[in-house]
């Protein structure tokens, strides 16, 4: 085999996981094939191990039921903390809204840790589901923000208060990878904190008759935190990593999940 | 049921012994059908049946003829075994009477 194409097939290998790789490898230098068919059969092993990750539904719900939906709801959200950031730093904004300072700030307080509370729940969710597929999630969570970056015209605000939430978001999703379930009291206690959050938008504010109502949308948003709360680790079961007393309960890593 | 590859795979690991690992069997399976075992196919099928609980793989010592490489090692659990002769014993039941069958599985029960 020419150093050229076993430089490929080690590329292509480190797709696989690291003992896999280790076997693989070690297979094709003793059955001694060319450098084509070394290449395909690591190609064909990585296609296979990915398509059967996705027979489960978690790449699925992970991907399309929160990354893709949440990431445009959320992008308009980041653009409404920081408009309300806008009027209470612009006193003339500030008299048009009929908003007092002190009112104001009690507005922006509970929308940032609304757009905190979303995010990183939604993050959590999709580290926890996706784990191999990943990248995918990532994709169809950037690809809204890319379309959106694009056409954004808002000379007052910069493009970046589009992505506020993506800073929590990632702290969700590493948290999500790392522990698969949260601990029920906790999660219960987030959920709760969220959909009281939610409340007071949904009095206040007026709709296009076109639109959808708000609640439909803050709900569409609120799903994973109650997700987490129907997912998480019960008292007394069985702890894997992590501590049991702490914030988190910790959970399996299925490295090998989806395969059958 | 297993698959026919499953039965295939199970069925040269288990007559390889201690011996079964990703490269042999591969070669066994080939020697003995006369077909092409992609490298894919096999690993992905030892995952499968692994997750079934009809294999144990571990990772072996480093050889030097595999460049240093760990090889994994295969063994068929007793569910395998069970699995396998239920599979075995189905196609031996439905052959019989078969043309191509004839004087094979007449013993057969």
């Amino acid at each position: 085999m020419t150093s050229i194409g076993w430089s490929f097939i080690e590329a292509a290998a480190r797709l696989l996981a690291r003992d896999e790789r280790e076997a693989v490898l070690g297979d094709l230098v003793e059955a001694d094939e060319n450098a084509w068919q070394g290449l395909f059969g690591v190609l064909g092993l990585v296609l296979r191990q990915e398509a059967g990750l996705w027979k489960s539904w978690r790449p699925w719900l992970a991907g399309f039921g929160v990354a893709l939906p949440s990431s445009f709801l959320l992008m308009g959200f980041s653009l409404s903390v920081s408009w309300s950031y806008l009027t209470l730093r612009c006193p003339e904004l500030l008299q048009k809204s009929s908003l007092t300072l002190g009112s104001g700030s009690l507005v922006l307080l509970c929308q940032a840790l609304l757009l905190i509370g979303w995010s990183w729940t939604g993050g959590f969710v999709v580290g926890s589901l996706s784990r191999r597929t990943l990248w995918a999630s990532t994709l169809l969570c950037f690809s809204p923000c890319l379309f959106c970056l694009s056409r954004f015209r808002v000379e007052s605000l910069s493009r970046l208060c589009l992505l506020l939430f993506l800073v929590p978001a990632i702290s969700g999703v590493h948290q999500g990878l790392r522990i698969s379930r949260m601990k029920l009291s906790s999660a219960i206690a987030l959920a709760i904190t969220i959909t009281a959050l939610m409340l007071p938008g949904w009095s206040s504010g007026a709709h296009h008759w076109w639109a959808p109502p708000r609640w439909t949308l803050d709900w569409a948003l609120c799903w994973p935190a109650w997700y987490l709360v129907a997912t998480a680790r019960r008292a007394g079961s069985k702890a894997g990593l992590g501590s049991s007393d702490g914030l988190w309960s910790g959970g399996h890593r299925e490295q090998q999940t989806g395969m059958s | 049921m297993l698959g026919e590859f499953e039965y295939l795979l199970i069925t040269a690991a288990a007559g390889l012994g201690e011996e079964a690992y990703g490269a042999a069997i591969r070669e066994e399976i080939e020697a003995t059908t006369g077909r092409k075992c992609s490298i894919g196919a096999l690993y992905t099928t030892i995952d499968r049946l692994e997750t079934k609980g009809l294999l144990k793989t571990w990772m072996g010592d480093a050889t030097p003829q595999r460049g240093g490489r760990a090889k994994r090692m295969v063994r068929v659990t007793s569910k395998g075994v069970l699995a396998a002769k239920d599979f075995y014993d189905a196609v031996t039941r439905v052959s019989r009477g078969a043309s191509w069958a004839a004087n094979r599985t007449g013993s057969a029960s």
